[in-house]
C-alpha cells in the first residue's frame, strides 16, 4: 500500500470557492451577479475582467440553449452553479476514483504517482518536475508559457491579454461561451515572439494538473510572425471530476507566416458534458493544424473553428472520435475562408460502438473575398455493431465561383474479409478487429508524437475490449 | 411564413439551412389519381395534387411539366411490389413552386426520379422517398440551371427501412449570375435496414462570383450493415481538366460552355420523351437537332 | 532519307528552363525536330521527360523561366495550350483525364471544329471517327460514353491515339503511350501511330522506356534526358544501347 501514502489532499485554497455544503441554499438556482463578483474577488481580477464576467453573465441569462445537436437535458442548467462550485473537487481520495478509471490508468501503464495526479488526487510529482524543466527550456527561447491568471497581473502581458481575451470567441457566440466568460478559471497563456521556432511541444496537462484546474479553463495562444509552436492539450488518461461540465475555451492567434499545431487527445470521464469552444484566426501565409482525438465524455459538442483571414492562410484538421456505451459525441470542425488563396483540408474518422452515438458535423464557408480558395473534406465512419449510431452532417456555403471545393464521406463496417484474413494469420477476432480499428484511426495517430500515439492505440485497444466505458 | 424543407438533423443555425421559409397558401387542387396506363403526361400551370401508384409488377411513367408562377405541386406516390414508377418533373423558367413528393417503395419496387430545374425563380422542393420494401430502390437524377436571381431549395430525404434497399442520388447543376441554391440530401439508414446501400453525389459548376451555393449532404445511420457515401464537388473546372481540353484545341470559354451544357444534357437524355425534350430545348433556346 | 535542314525545322526548343513553381526541373534543354521526323526521348525516372512533353504542350502546371519554344516558325513560348493545339501540337497524355458528362464523340467533334475552324457535318465526323475506332479495334459504343470515364488503362491510351488520328496534328508527343499495355494492345496502338505517320507525314516525339512501340517506326534521332538536361544524342542505334546497357553512363553527376 505504498501508493496510498502518496495520496494527499489537494490544495483547496486555490480554486475552492469555499462554498461549503451549508451554503447551498444561499446559492439557489442559477448564477447571480453576486456569485460572479465573489469569484472575481477570489481571483483578484483586474477591474475590466470583473466587468467582463458580469457582462458575460447577462449574455448567458439572455442566450437560449442550442436547438440542435445531442440532448443536454440531463445537464442541470438551472443549477449550473453546482458545476461551477464543484469545479475544483477533483477526487480527494484515490479510493473514490471509479474503478474503470483506475483500470484505464493501469492498462495505459501510467505510473501510480502520475495516475493520482491526473485524477486530481495526489500532489504533483513527476509531472511538476517535467513542467519545470519544460519551462526552463521554453523561457530560454523567449517564449512565454504561464497561467493566464498570473499573466493578467503581469504588466508585461496585461494589455495583450485584455486585447485578445474572448475576442475570437465572444461571450455572445453561444450560451456556454457566455458561461465561460462569466466563470472561467485557470488555463494557459502562451506567447511566441516573431521568428521563434519552438521545437519541443508544449504540453498543457502539466499546467492543468499542476493547478488542479480544468473545467472552465481558458487557453490563449499568440504566435507572432513566422514563429512555430506545437501545443498538446490533455492526455489520453481520463480526467475525472465529480461534477460533469466542461466549458473551456481556446483562442489561437496565428500571425503572418506562423504555424501552430494544436493537438488534443481528450478522454474526459464518461459523466462529463464537454461543451468546449476552440477557435483560431490565421493571418497571411500562416497555418493552423488541429489534431484531435475525442474518446471521453458523456456528451460532447466540439468543432474547432479556423478563420483564414489572410491571403494564403491554411487550415488542416485531422480528427478521430470514438463513441462507446452511453456516449453521444458530436464533433467536427468549422472553416471560414475569408481571404484569397486560402486552403483547408479536413480528414476525420469516427467510430461507434456499444450503443454510442458519434456525429461528424462540419461547415466550410467560402466568402466573396476568398477567390482562389481550395477546400477538401473527407470523413469516414465505422459502425461496429447494430445498436450504435453514426451521423454525418456537413455543410458547405460557397459565395464565390473561383474556388475548388471537394467533399467526400463514407460509412460502413469492418469488412468480414479483412477480419477473416487476419484470423487466418492467427489473430483472434477481437485482436483482428482492434487492429483494423487502429488502422482506421491512423490518420490521427501518425500525426501525434510517438508516446501519445502509443497511448491512443492502447486506448483504442481498451475501448475495443469493452473493458471501460 | 411556413417552414418548409426541414433538415432532418438540424445543424448550426447561422448557416440558414435548417429550413426554408415561404409564404404558402393551401393547395386547393382536386386530387388526381393515376394508376393505369404506362405513360401519363401532365401539364401543370396551377396548384396540383397527384396520387400516383404503380401497380404490382407494372411499369408507370409520369411526366410533369411545371410552368407558371406561384403554385403548389403535391405528389404522393406508391410503387407496389415489383413495380417501376418513373416520375419526371420539369420545372420551367419562372415556375415559382412549392413542390413536394413523397413516395413509398415496396419490395423489389423502384422509384426512378428525374428532375430538371430550369431556373425556377423561387422554388422549394421536397423529396421524401421511403424505401420500405426489401430490395426496394430509389434512383434520382436531378439537374438545375439557375441564372439571374433564381433561387432554389431542394430537400431530399431517402429513408432506408427495408433490407437491401438501394438509393442512388446524382445531382448536377450550374449556377450563374446571382442565383442561389441550397441542396440538402439525406440518406437515412434506419435500424433494421441491413444490407442497404446509399450513394449521393452533387457536382456544382459556378459561373459567376456572385452566386451562392449551399450543399448539405447528410448520412444518418442506425444500422451496422450498410454502405453509405456522399461526395460533392463545387467550383470552377479544375486546371487539369482545362489543360486536357485545351490541349485538344478547345478554348477556355468553350470548355465552360460545353461543361455547363453537359450538366443539363445528362438529364435531358434521361427524359427521352421527344415532346418534353423539345419543349425543354425551346425554353433553353436550343434547336432539337443541335447535337 | 534526305532532308533539307532549312525547311525541316518544325519544333525548335532553345535553352529551355522550366519547372514547378518551387523547383526547376528542366535546366536548359535544346532540341530540334524536323518535319516528318521521328524522335525518341529516353531517360531515367524523374529525368524530366514528362515535364518536357507537358511544357511543349503548354501545361499550366509548369512555368517556363528561360529559353524559347518555336513551332512552325512561330514563337509559342507564352501561348496557351489551345492555341498550341490549333497550330498542330498534340500530346498523348500519360494519365488521360476523365471528363464526366461529355462524350468522347462530342468532345472530339468540338476539338476538331476548333482546330480546323470549320463546322463539320455530323455524318462525316461520325464516319471518320468510326473508321479510326475500327482501326484501333475499339468498340464503337465508346464514342457515346463519357470521355475516359470508366475506361481501363488500355482503353484510355487507345482513346488518346484515336484523338491523334482524328485531329491529325503536325507534331505528336507520345508520353509513355505504351506503358501499362499488354503486347496486343501495344501492337494496336502502334498500328494507329503508323497510320497517323503514313497518312499525315507528321512528326513524332516518342517518350518511352522500351522498343516495342518503336519497332514499326523509323527513328531519326534519339535524345537522352537526365536530371533535366540532354545528356546524349544519337541515331536509332542509341535506343538499343540504352535498352541493353542502361542509363548509367548518361546520368549527370555520376
Amino acid at each position: 500500500m505504498k501508493e496510498k501514502t502518496q495520496v494527499s489532499d489537494i490544495d483547496r485554497s486555490l480554486y475552492d470557492f469555499r462554498y461549503e455544503e451549508d451554503e447551498r441554499d444561499y446559492l439557489g438556482s442559477g448564477i447571480t451577479p453576486e456569485i460572479i463578483k465573489e469569484i472575481s474577488e477570489e481571483k483578484n481580477d483586474p477591474e475590466w475582467m470583473r466587468e467582463f464576467r458580469l457582462r458575460s453573465l447577462e449574455i448567458y441569462n439572455k442566450t437560449p440553449m442550442v436547438d440542435w445537436g445531442p440532448s443536454i437535458e440531463e445537464l442541470d442548467v438551472d443549477n449550473i452553479v453546482t458545476y461551477i462550485r464543484q469545479k475544483s473537487r477533483m477526487n480527494t481520495d484515490w479510493d473514490d476514483v471509479p474503478d474503470d478509471i483506475k483500470n484505464t490508468f493501469e492498462r495505459l501503464g501510467i505510473p501510480q504517482a502520475e495516475r493520482e495526479s491526473l485524477a486530481g488526487v495526489g500532489a504533483q510529482y513527476d509531472s511538476e518536475l517535467v513542467y519545470h524543466n519544460v519551462r526552463k527550456e521554453v523561457a530560454e527561447s523567449g517564449v512565454v508559457y504561464t497561467d493566464l491568471e498570473s499573466a493578467m497581473h503581469d504588466e508585461k502581458y496585461a494589455d495583450i491579454i485584455k486585447e485578445h481575451f474572448m475576442k475570437l470567441v465572444p461571450p455572445t457566440d453561444h450560451k456556454f461561451a457566455a458561461l465561460h466568460g462569466a466563470v472561467w478559471s485557470g488555463g494557459s497563456f502562451v506567447y511566441v515572439p516573431a521568428g521563434v521556432h519552438l521545437d519541443i511541444p508544449l504540453q498543457s496537462y502539466f499546467r492543468l494538473n499542476a493547478k488542479g484546474a480544468g473545467q472552465f479553463e481558458h487557453t490563449l495562444i499568440i504566435l507572432e510572425e513566422n514563429s512555430y509552436l506545437h501545443f498538446i492539450e490533455g492526455c489520453s488518461a481520463p480526467k475525472y471530476y465529480e461534477a460533469g461540465l466542461h466549458a473551456g475555451c481556446v483562442e489561437l492567434f496565428v500571425g503572418k507566416g506562423a504555424s501552430l499545431r494544436y493537438s488534443t487527445i481528450e478522454n474526459w470521464s464518461k459523466n462529463m458534458f464537454n461543451l468546449n469552444t476552440k477557435r483560431a484566426i490565421v493571418s497571411e501565409g500562416g497555418k493552423i493544424e488541429w489534431v484531435s482525438g475525442s474518446f471521453g465524455s458523456h456528451v460532447s459538442y466540439l468543432y474547432p473553428m479556423s478563420i483564414l483571414n489572410g491571403k494564403g492562410a491554411r487550415a488542416e484538421f485531422t480528427g478521430i472520435t470514438f463513441a462507446g456505451e452511453g456516449q453521444n459525441l458530436d464533433t467536427g470542425a468549422k472553416i471560414v475562408h475569408n481571404a484569397p488563396d486560402t486552403s483547408s483540408y479536413m480528414n476525420t474518422k469516427s467510430i461507434s460502438k456499444s450503443g454510442g452515438i458519434s456525429t461528424f458535423r462540419s461547415s466550410v464557408t467560402v466568402n466573396e473575398k476568398a477567390v482562389g480558395s481550395k477546400s477538401s473534406v473527407s470523413c469516414e465512419s465505422l459502425m461496429l455493431d447494430g445498436i450504435s449510431r453514426s451521423d454525418t452532417i456537413p455543410a458547405m456555403d460557397i459565395r464565390t465561383d473561383k474556388c475548388d471545393i471537394g467533399h467526400e464521406a463514407k460509412i460502413g463496417r469492418i469488412s468480414d474479409e479483412a477480419v477473416f484474413y487476419l484470423m487466418s494469420r492467427g489473430l483472434s477476432e477481437e485482436e483482428a478487429k482492434a487492429m483494423i480499428v487502429r488502422g482506421f484511426a491512423d490518420n490521427v495517430s501518425k500525426e501525434l508524437p510517438l508516446e501519445y500515439a502509443v497511448e491512443m492505440n492502447n486506448l483504442i485497444g481498451l475501448e475495443m475490449k469493452g473493458s471501460i466505458g | 411564413m411556413t417552414k418548409l424543407n426541414k433538415l432532418p438533423a438540424p445543424t448550426y443555425g447561422w448557416l440558414g439551412v435548417n429550413y426554408a421559409e415561404r409564404e404558402l397558401s393551401d393547395n386547393k387542387a382536386e386530387l388526381v389519381s393515376v394508376s393505369e396506363g404506362s405513360l401519363v403526361k401532365a401539364d401543370i400551370t396551377s396548384d396540383a395534387r397527384y396520387e400516383l401508384s404503380a401497380q404490382e409488377n407494372k411499369e408507370l411513367t409520369v411526366i410533369m411539366y411545371i410552368s407558371d408562377e406561384d403554385k403548389r405541386v403535391d405528389v404522393s406516390a406508391k410503387a407496389e411490389s415489383g413495380s417501376k414508377l418513373t416520375v419526371v418533373q420539369v420545372f420551367d423558367k419562372g415556375a415559382r413552386t412549392a413542390a413536394q413528393l413523397t413516395a413509398d417503395i415496396a419490395d423489389s419496387a423502384e422509384l426512378r426520379l428525374i428532375q430538371l430545374y430550369i431556373g425556377g425563380a423561387d422554388t422549394v422542393s421536397e423529396i421524401n422517398p421511403v424505401l420500405s420494401g426489401y430490395s426496394s430502390s430509389f434512383k434520382a437524377d436531378i439537374g438545375y440551371l439557375l441564372e439571374g436571381e433564381d433561387k432554389l431549395d431542394i430537400n431530399l430525404i431517402a429513408d432506408h427501412k427495408g433490407r437491401k434497399s438501394i438509393s442512388e442520388i446524382n445531382v448536377s447543376g450550374v449556377l450563374a449570375d446571382t442565383s442561389d441554391k441550397t441542396f440538402k440530401g439525406t440518406i437515412d439508414f434506419k435500424n433494421g435496414a441491413s444490407g442497404a446501400k446509399g450513394a449521393e453525389k452533387e457536382d456544382v459548376l459556378l459561373l459567376s462570383e456572385k452566386v451562392r451555393n449551399k450543399t448539405v449532404p447528410l448520412i444518418l445511420c442506425a444500422e451496422e450493415d450498410v454502405e453509405g457515401s456522399h461526395g460533392a464537388s463545387i467550383g470552377r473546372i479544375n486546371e487539369e481538366h482545362i489543360f486536357y481540353m485545351q490541349s485538344r484545341g478547345i478554348p477556355e470559354d468553350k470548355i465552360y460552355e460545353l461543361t455547363a451544357r453537359s450538366k443539363t444534357d445528362r438529364i435531358i437524355k434521361l427524359i427521352g420523351d421527344e415532346e418534353t425534350v423539345s419543349r425543354i430545348n425551346k425554353t433553353l433556346g436550343r434547336s432539337d437537332d443541335d447535337e | 532519307m534526305q532532308r533539307n535542314d532549312t525547311m525541316s525545322e518544325l519544333l525548335k526548343i532553345e535553352d529551355l528552363t522550366a519547372g514547378a513553381p518551387d523547383k526547376e526541373l528542366l535546366h536548359g534543354v535544346t532540341l530540334t525536330i524536323g518535319t516528318g521526323e521521328t524522335h525518341v526521348l529516353m531517360g531515367p525516372n524523374g529525368a524530366g521527360k514528362s515535364t518536357l512533353g507537358c511544357t511543349i504542350m503548354g501545361s499550366p502546371e509548369y512555368r517556363i523561366t528561360g529559353g524559347k519554344i518555336i513551332f512552325d516558325g512561330e514563337d509559342i513560348t507564352d501561348e496557351p495550350a489551345d492555341k498550341r493545339a490549333r497550330k498542330g501540337i498534340f500530346l498523348s497524355f500519360q494519365n488521360p483525364i476523365e471528363i464526366a458528362g461529355i462524350t468522347l464523340s462530342e468532345f472530339l467533334r468540338n476539338a476538331l471544329e476548333q482546330i480546323t475552324g470549320k463546322r463539320m457535318k455530323l455524318w462525316d465526323f461520325k464516319k471518320k471517327l468510326k473508321a479510326a475506332m475500327e482501326l484501333l479495334e475499339m468498340d464503337t459504343a465508346y464514342a457515346d460514353r463519357d470521355l475516359n470515364v470508366g475506361f481501363s488503362g488500355g482503353e484510355k491510351k487507345k482513346a488518346e491515339i484515336l484523338q491523334l488520328l482524328v485531329l491529325e496534328p503536325k507534331l505528336a508527343i507520345l508520353d509513355e503511350t505504351d506503358s501499362g499495355l499488354d503486347v496486343d494492345a501495344v501492337k494496336t496502338v502502334s498500328k494507329g501511330i503508323d497510320e497517323y505517320k503514313n497518312r499525315t507525314g507528321g512528326s513524332l516525339l516518342v517518350i518511352t522506356h522500351n522498343t516495342k512501340i518503336l519497332e514499326a517506326l523509323s527513328v531519326d534521332k534519339t535524345h537522352i534526358l537526365s536530371a533535366g538536361k540532354i545528356a546524349a544524342e544519337g541515331g536509332a542505334e542509341l535506343v538499343d544501347e540504352v535498352i541493353s546497357g542502361g542509363f548509367e553512363k548518361y546520368i549527370v553527376g555520376k
